[in-house]
């Protein structure tokens, strides 16, 4: 304290001479026009110079924030990339005797647990019970019950229902269904605790099940929830089909169904 | 007394002399600031700032400039000590050293009177005119306003301190 006013002593001359020169320059500034604009001019220049060069050093120092916010927005973006090359990208597999009957959906899943969908074509358009059913290459359901012009397809929009997936192309084998509370989410079942999966992970199909080839896309990883103690963790997944917008149905067809069929179910004579 | 011969300067300055222009612009005299020059040299820099800060305001009250002469009497109130400083002679200035022609010698009379005519006179046009582009053209009418006002303040000294004075007081 002492310092300071000695220092305020030694250059009281200046500090007094600042002191009138302001008292003076405001009475200036205040009465002439001229003065005031030019004045104004001026310091905004200055003032506009310091705030842009001050700008930039705050968006300097933000680099690093805004560099991870991109990444991972950019990380996103190749997700949902990768799904829509996924979705457009399924064909007849003829290799594998998959081919593709086109059908029309007439009543979709509304959100209840147990609703049943009809489509067309029925038995007349060659669609038998157990084909696989998809929507814009994604999964949909399966036949369940044909008539002569419509079949019934019971859908993963199906509480009673349980569907052989795949976490990524190589991961294991786990069961999606659906809780019947949200139209929006499926659930993974039976995924062990140690299972690597995270937001953005491809959901696919086993093929286990026969009414579908390996590897159509199913949906998406939304949340992983890991509980203490447990030994498996729930999983969310975004279906890949839009069942509150789907219209046009691709009924799923085996060459070799019946062969398949009488395989799987022939029991092991001892 | 300063206060005085201040003050009965800028009334005539601001009533009597303002029109005392002969070549209009080029020149225009500023005879307040003989008051200011009075001021002894080894008077106190407080003094000299605080009462060319005064002369301003006086001659703005006079003249009507609201706050250019404030800001002119203030600057040269403020180099006046530096300037007393400059034209000091090799041994100091005397306590009893008075700005006259008699105590200090025709060279530092007109030298110091026309260095602070200019500080006047330069600090004038910048707060008159105020954009950089309209400076040049106002340069050289300060510059002789300055010599003029030089003139004129060396006129009155002349008027009140005449030599023959000092021959008839000694």
């Amino acid at each position: 304290m002492r310092n300071l006013w000695l220092l305020l002593i030694r250059n009281a001359f200046t500090l007094a001479f600042i002191a009138l020169m302001a008292v003076s320059l405001s009475v200036l500034l205040r009465n002439d026009g001229a003065a005031r604009s030019s004045w104004f001019r001026q310091t905004g220049a200055i003032s506009f110079m310091i705030d842009s060069q001050r700008n930039g050093w705050s968006n300097y120092l933000k680099l690093a924030e805004q560099n991870a916010k991109l990444a991972e927005e950019n990380a996103d973006l190749r997700s949902r990339m990768l799904s829509m090359e996924l979705v457009a990208s399924w064909e007849e597999d003829t290799v594998r005797h998959w081919t593709v009957r086109e059908g029309m959906l007439i009543k979709g899943p509304d959100g209840k647990p147990r609703s049943p969908s009809i489509a067309t074509p029925g038995r007349d358009g060659g669609i038998e019970a157990g084909m696989g059913v998809l929507s814009g290459g994604a999964a949909f359901g399966t036949v369940e019950e044909t008539g002569e012009d419509h079949c019934r397809i019971l859908t993963l929009m199906h509480s009673g229902t349980s569907w052989s997936c795949r976490i990524g192309r190589n991961g294991p084998v786990a069961s999606l269904g659906w809780d019947g509370l949200d139209m929006g989410f499926l659930q993974l079942r039976d995924v062990p605790r140690h299972v690597q999966a995270a937001r953005g992970d491809s959901i696919f199909t086993s093929g286990y099940d026969l009414r579908f080839p390996a590897d159509v896309l199913m949906g998406t990883v939304f949340e992983v929830e890991r509980q203490s103690g447990a030994d498996f963790m729930s999983v969310s997944v975004v279906p890949a089909a839009d069942f509150k917008a789907v219209r046009h149905l691709e009924f799923l067809v085996h060459q070799a169904d019946s062969e398949r069929t009488v395989l799987s179910s022939t029991a092991l004579q001892p | 007394m300063i206060v005085l011969r201040i003050l009965l300067l800028v009334s005539l300055q601001a009533f009597f002399l303002r029109d005392v222009s002969p070549l209009g612009e080029w020149t225009r005299p500023e005879w307040t600031l003989w008051a200011l020059l009075l001021i002894p040299p080894k008077a106190n820099s407080f003094v000299k700032l605080i009462l060319g800060f005064t002369m301003g305001v006086a001659l703005d009250i006079a003249t009507g400039s609201y706050g250019q002469h404030m800001v002119a009497g203030t600057v040269l109130g403020g180099f006046l000590p530096s300037l007393h400083r400059l034209f000091a002679p090799r041994e100091g200035y005397e306590i009893s050293d008075q700005p006259i022609l008699r105590d200090m010698g025709s060279s530092w009379l007109v030298g110091l009177t026309f260095c602070a005519a200019l500080t006047y006179h330069l600090t004038l046009m910048l707060v008159t005119n105020w954009y950089w582009h309209l400076m040049p053209g106002a340069l050289m009418p300060t510059l002789t306003s300055a010599a003029f006002t030089t003139l004129c303040c060396l006129v009155l000294h002349l008027m009140v301190f005449a030599p023959d004075r000092r021959k008839s007081s000694s």
